[in-house]
């Protein structure tokens, strides 16, 4: 019979602990066909169970497991940089916000996918490919860093039983940029006469918070001809005369909408989701939002009222052209020092398939726009306005010809960061306060922008 | 009894040279001893680490690259934010403090009624924090809010919009804070107060102590000690406060609300700048190192004090 002592308890523990440590890897190479994989929560459940089954359908190919994790937007922002910053990552992540792409990419974050984007680049919607090919500040060169796998717009959500209410039709909405604007304002005053005390004519977010204040801002100044603001190769154009009156008539635009009280108050503070939310209390007539994820949302208690809403791109620019649009690219991307690289590569790859992506997004009730042009072109999904009054108009302000506008950060980081650092909204609000001109607000904003650009200077 | 002659402290100082210095290291044990007193020790040494010196390290490693703070330092928010928690600290914690005194004293007097008062009192403090500043966050909310709905109903005003403008955001921030944790410092407060000897304030009484100058030259002085250790910890825990401010104002409108501790998640997770957010939080340093200074000399004090 062995005799247990004390000592040979301690020795048997230290022992038991060195062999543990050791074995690990063996353990660890085990499980090797296992990538965990973080993405956002979708607005809709629809989203989430597409993604269910996507993860389903891929495991069932492949044979792998995916540990998935699906996190709400704003926490997953805070798990992406918490992650990269202690090195302690994930396999695979669904980007959010997209910006993390160029801004992971330039701190040399993030593994190189070109041989999965370059396969498909030729199906791919070149603005969707672009927003993935990111400058590397370590080696000082581009290469595709993410795996495009959803695109968006921004459309205008329109209440039209609040436009009738207030005898109008939908008719007679303008087609041109101000008019169009201006044509809510009436409304409002006739909805307020009505009792409706706090109805306002627009949602649009003016806050310092999240992506819609920015979406916001730049559609005023692409409007008002500032859609140039930086240059294809990384650039900051601010002294491009053009550019500089866009943006300033853009400041003086929103700062007279919000101090004329066509905008609540409230916007001030609001975030990503609180336009929405105000759109479907009916605090506003009109509100201007990415993706329809307004319309969406309304499918689970307004369900009764989905068909009340008006889903539009944004009118023509004021001397009838065209108007240039917003188009967003969500990537998938896998950080240096994830464990199973090849396996999270598999399963980008597997994303990146036309049809398998077309399923994932259509599961996803069309939220999110697809990538690959084919797949709008060969599933009536996307066009038939009886099946589903708001998909059609949202993918024809992406696919129907309209210039699609890039999100600036795609040709520099730099311009991530103006867009946390909300530069043009706290210039309106210097404007709306008094405290400046229009112009000497841009020109403060503009001496930031600048400051960031120079840390962000990229080798041609 | 062998145990407690060789013991360092008890022994003059020659005999204590007389004992092996490894021997003395190692606290008199022997043999295996020593090894299982070792064993014991090390998960709370690695939990120490782990949990103790790793962040803190981690942290102060982050924010020790001195280029971060010109750059902190340039940003108009900062300075605004280093006003805002230089008020909030000012302020709030002495208005807080100062009706904690007061409610404690009215919290002394007898009576059924009183006591029933108080368990209502504490509930503020009682209830999670998240879900009563989001409450709160939305009752003051200028279009449909409770306040302004009821101002309207009630008075037929049009209410002022509250988290819209810097001031009145700034203020209906410290008033959650202070509404929260009044219950709570007015607890510890009495506490304070319900330890006071009787037979003192008997005495002041013979002498024709009552009300006003009871307070002043017998309650107060007795509790002053405490009320200045409340003082300090509600200072030290309110620097990092992160809640009240984000859950009341976001730290708006445009980002004019912030503290110190809500900007450096703002700078960590809104602008993707951890190291930025972390050494926004390092600049509160020379105000938090003094007050633990200050406190811990506190807690030295021999004088008998409450």
């Amino acid at each position: 019979m062995v005799r247990l002592t004390r000592r040979s308890l301690l020795h048997t523990s230290i022992g038991l602990f060195a062999a543990g440590t050791f074995a690990r890897p063996y353990i660890a190479n085990a499980q090797a066909k296992t990538a965990t994989f973080w993405h956002p929560q979708g607005f809709v459940p629809q989203e989430d169970e597409s993604l269910h089954e996507f993860v389903a359908d891929y495991q069932k190919m492949s044979g792998n497991t995916i540990d998935l994790s699906i996190v709400p937007f704003a926490p997953l922002r805070q798990k992406i940089i918490s992650a990269i910053t202690s090195g302690v990552v994930p396999d695979l992540i669904g980007t959010t916000p997209p910006e993390t792409l160029p801004l992971q990419a330039w701190d040399d974050k993030l593994v190189d996918v070109s041989d999965i984007v370059e396969q498909q680049k030729a199906k791919l919607l070149p603005i969707a490919a672009a927003s993935a090919y990111c400058y590397n500040n370590t080696t000082k060169k581009h290469s595709y860093y993410g795996v495009p796998y959803q695109g968006s717009v921004v459309p205008f959500h329109i209440w039209r039983t609040l436009v009738e209410k207030a005898g109008f039709k939908e008719s007679d909405i303008p087609d041109k940029w101000d008019a169009f604007i201006d044509f809510f304002k009436p409304i409002q005053k006739k909805l307020q006469e009505q009792g409706m005390r706090h109805t306002y004519a627009t949602a649009f977010v003016v806050s310092t918070i999240g992506n819609d204040p920015t979406n916001t801002f730049q559609q005023f100044m692409i409007a008002y001809g500032g859609k140039d603001i930086v240059t294809k190769d990384g650039k900051f154009n601010g002294g491009d005369a053009k550019v500089r009156e866009g943006v300033t008539k853009a400041v003086e635009r929103l700062a007279s909408l919000y101090k004329d009280g066509y905008i609540p108050p409230s916007s001030i503070n609001w975030n990503d989701a609180d336009d929405n939310n105000a759109f479907h209390s009916k605090l506003c007539v009109m509100d201007f939002d990415g993706t329809i994820s307004t319309e969406l949302g309304m499918l689970a208690k307004q369900k009764d009222e989905y068909n009340d809403v008006i889903t539009a791109a944004p009118p023509k620019m004021n001397d009838g052209s065209q108007m240039p649009v917003q188009f967003g690219t969500n990537n998938l991307i896998i950080p240096k020092g994830a464990k199973n690289v090849e396996v999270a590569k598999e399963i980008a790859k597997y994303m990146s398939q036309p049809d398998v992506n077309g399923k994932f997004l259509k599961g996803g009730a069309g939220r999110w726009l697809p990538v690959y042009p084919e797949t709008v072109k060969t599933d009536p999904f996307w066009t038939d306005a009886k099946r589903d009054p708001h998909v059609p108009p949202y993918v024809d302000e992406a696919f129907g010809g309209r210039e699609l506008v890039p999100f600036y950060y795609i040709y520099n980081p730099a311009w991530a960061k103006v867009r946390s650092e909300h530069p043009f909204n706290v210039a309106m609000h210097e404007v709306t306060k008094g405290n400046a001109k229009s112009t000497e607000a841009v020109d403060v904003a503009f001496k930031r922008i600048n400051e960031i650009f120079a840390t962000y200077q990229m080798k041609a | 009894m062998a145990d407690i002659a060789h013991s360092p402290q008890v022994l003059p100082r020659r005999e204590f040279g007389t004992i092996s210095q490894a021997r003395w290291w190692r606290g008199h044990l022997q043999g295996s001893e020593y090894a299982w007193a070792l064993a014991f020790c090390i998960p709370y040494v690695a939990v120490f680490f782990a949990f103790v010196v790793y962040p803190v390290a981690f942290g102060l490693w982050m924010g020790s690259d001195p280029a971060l703070y010109p750059q902190l330092f340039s940003d108009p928010i900062y300075w605004e934010t280093v006003v805002n928690t230089a008020l909030f600290l000012g302020i709030a914690i002495n208005v807080k403090l100062f009706l904690a005194l007061l409610l404690s004293g009215f919290f002394m007097r007898r009576g059924w009624w009183v006591k029933g008062l108080l368990m209502i009192f504490v509930l503020p403090w009682a209830v999670p924090a998240l879900p009563t500043y989001i409450s709160i966050h939305w009752m003051l909310n200028g279009e449909w809010g409770l306040v302004n709905n009821l101002l309207w109903h009630v008075f037929g005003i049009n209410g002022p919009d509250w988290l819209t403008e810097r001031w009145s955001a700034l203020a209906s921030v410290m008033t959650s804070h202070v509404w929260k944790w009044l219950p709570f410092w007015t607890v510890i407060l009495l506490a304070g107060r319900m330890a006071i000897p009787t037979d003192i304030q008997e005495a002041a009484k013979v002498d024709g102590a009552t009300g006003f100058r009871m307070f002043v030259h017998v309650n107060f002085p007795l509790i002053a000690n405490l009320y200045f250790i409340c003082t300090l910890l509600s200072t030290i825990f309110s620097l990092g406060d992160f809640n009240v401010v984000t859950f009341v104002s976001g730290g708006g409108p445009a980002d004019s609300t912030h503290v110190l501790a809500t900007l450096g998640i703002r700078y960590a997770f809104d602008l993707s700048q951890p190291r930025l957010g972390v050494a926004a939080v390092i600049t509160a340093l020379p105000l938090l190192i003094p007050l633990v200074i200050m406190l811990m000399r506190k807690f030295k004090t021999s004088q008998v004090q409450l």
